[in-house]
């Protein structure tokens, strides 16, 4: 258990937290990356995602346990117009995944950019994902090259991957790490405070621009 | 409440994945935790009602009180068949779902066409989204069915939706529809689930009807309810809710689908579906509320955190990768202290309260997009400033700006007497 040490004083969240927004069109894979990154495999079957699912995973970084929380959309418009708009609200940092296969789905990365824009995430670290990158022959795949002109402008890194094959399941964690250690150097993010905890892990609130209302509220 | 017990203690602890359910201290739950995730990909974890359960003397009764009632239905008014699908046990089997499904919601022989073929449909604007969510509803179908048996019923289930959006092109299919529709599919068939969908889907009072809007807003306004429901059943607990500001969405695949997407087991489905076909639209988020509520006890042990409450909520403590609620829930229970809460608060009484907190939500998202304008106006003139030098910031304030012209002039006054040639 990554988080043994800590049981002290139950009921409070003593990691650092990165939230991650996953979105794409409908059936691009985007629950079956969260799932390889978040359980180490691939998911046999995905079935439609219902407005928001949520996985995480605790990463370590310079010896430092890291939460990596990763939020899961629908992909099917009707969702993400009134109701993931709420998860937008303190995200981190965005992965947009496409599928190669499927060049409509590639088309639909400027609308999904500039939803991201609308939510005045643009600076947040982003990346651009095309997955399924094992299905079909070469021809039947959007060539890397136009994928890549893409993120240039958009000043993204791109990641062509598959979340079906172990042989990328590397490729899969680099996605996230890469997010990860990009957010850890662009400090200050959200930090969960623990009033009256001691020692080297004594945190505190820094600075942060972004609302922390909703979630350090200590009820029980 | 078995569920509610099993992890009490270990609100605190994730593991290795960070898997945010809390776990439960119990070394055989883990075992069969780790063993159900591996069935997932086998559809037998489907339990569909061929299962054999030790059927109490109350069902065997009511068994032949509806076989009898079978036998003549022409004697049997609506009131029956609806006291037999809301009491308890439901309507017990698919056998006797399947006709009385169509008695519930009134519609009649002459109504169950057949369907035409999915070539005819295929140029539907939504084909594409719905093939894609058929394709992908695998878990749903009976465990062991023959590989071209489950692709013909995909296929049905395909054409049954078409037509729907077909016969009504105003109504939008939504993500969650498939699993309403395959739930009537499974039960009636595609003759008789075709009008029955249609019931559901259209016409004044139609419970799916909100679903199928332009926007997802008519949703939300429906799922607001369910925290002023669970207001005047706990207090505590729908303070716990808000403060931890966990909104609705953890609900929305249980309201969208009727629990079909959220639940395991194939015989709490369609023993729900038995109730909602005979209750009130709004019932469903009666029985979300009953849901939290019969599991306060995790609930209140939650950290109050959007993320972990969300997660809590939305799954199963031992399944819990997925949309999916916990094996064990009484709905029996469930159900009935739903209805109870809906006998003592109607809907039209809990809309001050709806309101308050729509009012009190609007006026959140007013600030935060106040807040994000003022950020962006910020980076902007960040931007400028520095696009313009840095040292010029000091001129835009009118105090600094005097400042720097009576410097200029004193400086320049100097200049000029000491060289006075120039001005000659």
């Amino acid at each position: 258990m990554s988080d043994s040490t800590n049981e002290i004083i139950p009921g409070l969240g003593q990691k650092k937290v990165f939230k991650i927004i996953v979105l794409g069109d409908s059936g691009v894979g985007k629950t079956c990356l969260t799932y390889r990154f978040c359980e180490g495999q691939f998911l046999d079957k995905s079935e439609a995602t219902i407005g928001v699912d949520f996985r995480e995973r605790t990463i370590r970084i310079r010896n430092e346990d890291i939460k990596l929380q990763l939020w899961d959309t629908a992909g099917q418009e009707r969702f993400r117009k009134s109701m993931v708009q709420h998860y937008y609200r303190n995200v981190h940092a965005v992965v947009i995944v496409y599928d190669v296969t499927k060049p409509e789905t590639f088309h639909s990365i400027t609308s999904w950019m500039s939803e991201v824009e609308s939510h005045g995430l643009t600076k947040a670290p982003r990346v651009l994902v095309g997955n399924k990158c094992d299905c079909g022959s070469p021809s039947d795949r959007l060539a890397t090259v136009y994928a890549q002109r893409l993120a240039d402008r958009y000043g993204m890194p791109l990641f062509e991957t598959s979340a079906l094959l172990d042989s990328e399941c590397d490729n899969v964690e680099s996605i996230f790490i890469t997010l990860a250690h990009k957010l850890y150097s662009h400090q200050p993010f959200r930090v969960v405070s623990v009033e009256g905890e001691l020692g080297p892990r004594l945190v505190t609130l820094n600075r942060h621009k972004r609302n922390t209302s909703n979630d350090n509220c200590l009820c029980s | 409440m078995e569920s509610i017990n099993t992890d009490s203690e270990s609100s605190d602890k994730c593991n290795i994945n960070g898997d945010c359910s809390p776990i439960t201290d119990n070394e055989s739950k883990n075992f069969n935790h780790a063993k159900n995730i591996d069935d997932i990909s086998t559809p037998s974890e489907l339990k569909f009602d061929e299962e054999f359960e030790f059927e109490s003397f109350e069902i065997i009764e009511k068994r032949k009180d509806i076989e009898k009632c079978l036998a003549n239905p022409d004697l049997v008014n609506l009131e029956q068949w609806q006291n037999f699908a809301k009491s308890k046990g439901g309507l017990i089997c698919d056998k006797y779902r399947r006709k009385i499904w169509p008695l519930l919601v009134g519609v009649t022989q002459e109504e169950m066409t057949d369907p035409p073929s999915l070539d005819e449909l295929s140029t539907h604007p939504e084909y594409n989204q719905v093939v894609l969510d058929v394709n992908r509803s695998l878990k749903r179908f009976p465990p062991g069915i023959p590989y071209e048996q489950r692709v013909a019923l995909q296929d049905q289930l395909t054409v049954l939706i078409l037509r729907v959006i077909i016969k009504y092109p105003h109504l939008k299919y939504y993500q969650g529809y498939h699993d309403v529709a395959i739930t009537l599919l499974l039960v009636c068939g595609d003759r008789a689930s075709f009008p029955l969908l249609c019931r559901l889907s259209y016409g004044p009072g139609a419970p799916l009807a909100p679903f199928m809007q332009t926007t997802m807003q008519p949703t939300q306004h429906l799922l607001n309810y369910m925290l002023p429901i669970l207001r005047r059943a706990d207090h505590g607990l729908a303070d716990c809710l808000d403060k931890a500001g966990v909104g609705t969405m953890f609900a929305l695949p249980w309201y969208l689908t009727w629990f079909g997407h959220s639940l395991n087991r194939y015989s709490d489905v369609v023993r729900l579906y038995d109730y909602f076909l005979c209750a009130p639209p709004l019932f469903p988020v009666y029985v979300t509320a009953s849901i939290v509520l019969q599991r306060a006890a995790d609930v209140y042990q939650c950290d109050c955190d959007m993320a972990m409450m969300h997660c809590l909520l939305s799954r199963s403590l031992l399944t819990s990768l997925f949309q999916q609620l916990p094996d064990d829930l009484p709905f029996e229970d469930i159900l009935v202290t739903a209805k109870k809460i809906y006998d003592e608060n109607d809907p039209t009484d809990l809309e001050a309260e709806v309101a308050a907190l729509e009012k009190r939500e609007e006026e959140q998202r007013k600030l935060d997009e106040e807040r994000m304008r003022r950020r962006q106006e910020e980076r902007r003139r960040g931007a400028a400033g520095r696009g313009a030098g840095r040292g010029w910031w000091v001129l835009r304030r009118p105090a600094h700006r005097r400042a720097a012209l009576a410097l200029t002039a004193a400086l320049l006054a100097i200049y000029v007497y000491y060289r006075p040639e120039l001005f000659r």
